[in-house]
């Protein structure tokens, strides 16, 4: 069952020699795909979340709407989005921000959520207006939650990248799919460890940018 | 005709529920696939977390097993599996188990950790041994969090079965790829309304197991079953 | 809850079940005799093929062949090969140059009445992008490409893994393309089918291009036609390597105008395309058709030469 080709081994370092202009564009539009869809989702969670923290009547629905929308396979999303929006980095951004959108929006909220009664009071009894309790107290609380839901997003987004290669995207998904195509280990090898080299990299920045906001709280 | 016309008279047509690629074919073999492969992840997984959660050892091991799970593209474990195993439902099948271990180690180890010390420490006042402790006391508190891991890992494979139609594999993916593939936009739409519908009922069905799997006074509502056991950093995944 | 025996037992007794039950449906037919080979055959090739006029709809129409199943694999790739040597299907689809088919002992059956047609290659373009300079470049590459080029680059790509963008710059200096120009000529988008051999294709276009100053960005392994043509027609690609008779009868939604004769294939082809802005350039001397392949095995055991053996009882 076990088909070992000797003849092609899971890394030929020539090949990555002759193509770090393919694969240096591969992690380039990786890279933008994954911003666009973090930073997109982030514009649209932050409202969408606060107006359900603040509104409990709107929380449960939006949660729950949330949580039924996340379980939909990716491949289905972007298919459901196709005959509409064609082969497109649109149709690519539209199905990953969706996810991102889910991830921030529910962990904006559980993040407000988490933030002490008292110490809301207290800044309520100081004179706080709404406005600057949120911006001073209540999100920099909540940041650790919100910043672990950005990291999810960040990784996840990454992963489902590839996916886009289905859609003439993929960033280093597009060496996978050529892997696949070519029956080529060293393509299909470079573009899943660079995914998981990018993810992991960027779960390390975004934890560390984490510490740098929250320095009130010790390394968790 | 709109395409959700269209969608419809697809659905009602008699041919599309024959065969090797009719829906009750494509259905059987996803939901066959999930199945197994949730179970052999299961049986792997869970002795892992419960014994280190147990004994507290390997916590770091745990989160980032976890962390790196979540990393692993799943097209690529596909492709990777295709490669080591050949075509077909082998490489499927081993891709998605390797994918399903990781939430469900983590879970089991996260909610083993949180079992209350005390509870520990009563039980072994009362003469109660290592490994029935474990079972008896342990277990059934970690329980909600570890079905949340199940839960979890399920709903990820049942996704990810979808993919692996694009390694020639079948299950409801097929009409997706396919789909692409002829160009037939209403036969994409109709794949991607039968994947997501049973994505969402097995998310349903397993969130009813988390729910009884919780203890009674700690359940809040069905409904409001999330996946968030624990920590809603560690353990909440979006379908792949 | 507290009785996992009972639990373990259940399930692995659902588990043991259902993998009894979902076991053993790999294809293959031993010889019974009265039936028509075709139908204890497993057909195999890319999900696109049952509805294609030159794959299985052409088989059942113009042969009369009726297969066992379909398995959807890809387009004469890895897939299919594996597919063909574990014996999961019995018949694949093939691409004619395809160097691997010799090195694996695949044999082609003939193709005795003629199905397939003239599948030269030529550029299919959008006007409005490539213009007159980049379809003259691109005729010119055409006119010196043969099939045997097809098929050493073929061999180059699917047995000794050299990368597409490669192998074409390797056979751009070799034919020698003359041309220049400076930058600010314009983008185009060159896309290619998910198979290896329109890599290379896309990718001696999309260079011999940027020779003369267009700025070229590519879709690899896009997808079948089904999925490319309407990616040409909406904008979102520029060119691509198309299959003249195939295009034809993909764009006339299968009426059978197409002949053996590339150069009349291609003057149909186009009173299709120009009304959509898009033309077809001049065909190339290579050819590509396809190929419907058996293991040695099979050819043997059922006396197999031509696509007509199969409507035999075997």
């Amino acid at each position: 069952m076990l088909r070992l080709d000797i003849t092609d081994p899971w890394i030929r370092w020539d090949w990555l020699g002759r193509h770090t202009d393919v694969i240096t564009q591969a992690l380039l539009q990786h890279i933008q795909l994954t911003a666009i869809a973090v930073l997109g989702g982030l514009l649209i969670a932050t409202p969408v979340g606060l107006v359900a923290w603040r509104w409990r009547r709107l929380r449960n629905p939006v949660l729950s709407v949330s949580g039924v929308l996340y379980t939909i396979p990716s491949l289905a999303l972007f298919a459901l989005l196709v005959p509409f929006t064609g082969l497109t980095v649109l149709t690519a951004e539209i199905g990953l921000v969706s996810y991102t959108i889910l991830i921030l929006v529910r962990n904006i909220v559980v993040g407000l959520d988490g933030v002490p009664a008292e110490i809301r009071e207290a800044a309520t009894g100081m004179g706080y207006r709404p406005a600057k309790r949120l911006l001073t107290i209540d999100i920099p609380l909540a940041l650790p939650v919100i910043v672990a839901g950005l990291r999810l997003a960040t990784v996840t987004t990454i992963g489902l990248v590839t996916v886009t290669a289905l859609l003439g995207e993929g960033g280093l998904g597009q060496l996978i799919l050529a892997g696949l195509i070519q029956d080529f280990k060293t393509p299909l090898v470079v573009g899943a460890a660079g995914s998981v080299a990018l993810a992991v990299a960027a779960d390390v920045l975004l934890a560390g940018a984490q510490r740098l906001a929250t320095p009130w709280r010790s390394a968790r | 005709m709109s395409i959700f016309a269209e969608v419809l008279r697809w659905f009602a047509d008699p041919v599309h529920w024959d065969g090797t690629f009719g829906i009750p074919n494509r259905l059987w073999e996803h939901v066959q696939m999930s199945f197994l492969a949730t179970l052999t992840a299961a049986a792997l997984a869970l002795p892992v977390g419960v014994v280190l959660g147990h004994y507290g050892r390997g916590g770091n091991l745990a989160i980032n097993v976890s962390n790196l799970g979540r990393a692993v593209p799943s097209f690529g474990i596909l492709v990777i599996a295709v490669q080591l195993f050949g075509i077909g439902a082998p490489p499927a099948f081993i891709a998605l188990v390797a994918l399903a271990v990781p939430p469900i180690v983590t879970n089991a180890y996260v909610g083993m950790r949180d079992v209350d010390p005390e509870l520990k420490e009563a039980a072994r006042g009362l003469g109660m041994r290592e490994h029935i402790t474990l079972l008896r006391v342990e277990m059934p508190v970690a329980l909600p969090v570890i079905m949340a891991g199940i839960r979890t890992a399920g709903v990820q494979v049942v996704a990810t079965a979808t993919l692996a139609a694009v390694v020639a594999w079948g299950g409801l993916g097929r009409y997706i790829v396919d789909g692409f593939a002829q160009r037939d936009d209403v036969q994409i739409f109709a794949g991607a309304i039968l994947v997501a519908g049973l994505a969402m009922l097995a998310e349903l069905a397993l969130a009813g197991l988390q729910w009884l799997a919780t203890p009674k006074p700690m359940r809040s509502s069905l409904l409001r079953t999330d996946r968030s056991g624990a920590d809603a950093s560690i353990v909440l995944i979006p379908a792949t | 809850m507290r009785d996992w025996g009972f639990r373990a037992i259940l399930s692995g007794v659902l588990g043991l079940s259902l993998m009894a039950s979902g076991c053993g449906s790999s294809g293959g037919g031993s010889p019974s005799s009265g039936k028509p080979i075709a139908s204890q055959f497993v057909l195999g090739g890319p999900p696109e093929c049952p509805t294609r006029p030159f794959c299985e709809k052409g088989l059942m129409d113009k042969y009369g062949l009726t297969f066992k199943d379909f398995k959807p694999l890809d387009a004469g790739g890895p897939l299919t090969k594996a597919a063909l040597d574990r014996g999961d299907i019995q018949i694949g689809l093939l691409f004619s140059s395809d160097g691997s088919i010799a090195a694996k002992g695949y044999v082609v059956l003939n193709d005795d009445k003629h199905l397939q047609n003239a599948d030269n290659v030529v550029p299919v373009a959008r006007t409005a992008t490539v213009k007159a300079d980049a379809q003259a470049i691109l005729n010119q590459i055409d006119a010196k490409l043969t099939t045997s080029d097809l098929a050493a680059m073929n061999k180059l790509a699917d047995i000794d893994k050299q990368d597409p963008s490669q192998i074409a710059a390797d056979y751009i200096k070799k034919v020698g393309v003359t041309g220049s120009g400076g930058p600010g000529k314009g983008k185009i988008v060159v896309a290619g089918f998910n198979f290896s051999e329109s890599s290379i294709l896309a990718q001696i276009y999309g260079q011999a291009l940027r020779i003369i100053g267009y700025d070229v960005s590519y879709k690899l392994n896009l997808g079948a036609r089904e999925v490319v043509e309407p990616a040409l027609e909406r904008g979102d690609i520029d060119l691509y390597p198309g299959y003249a008779a195939t295009e034809l009868e993909f764009i006339n939604k299968g009426k059978g105008e197409a002949t053996p004769d590339p150069a009349a294939t291609v003057k149909a082809l186009n009173t299709y395309l120009q009304p959509k802005g898009l033309i077809a350039l001049d065909p190339s001397a290579a050819q590509d058709q396809n190929a419907f392949a058996v293991t040695k095995e099979t050819a043997d055991k059922y006396h197999l030469v031509n696509l007509s053996d199969l409507a035999k009882n075997g």
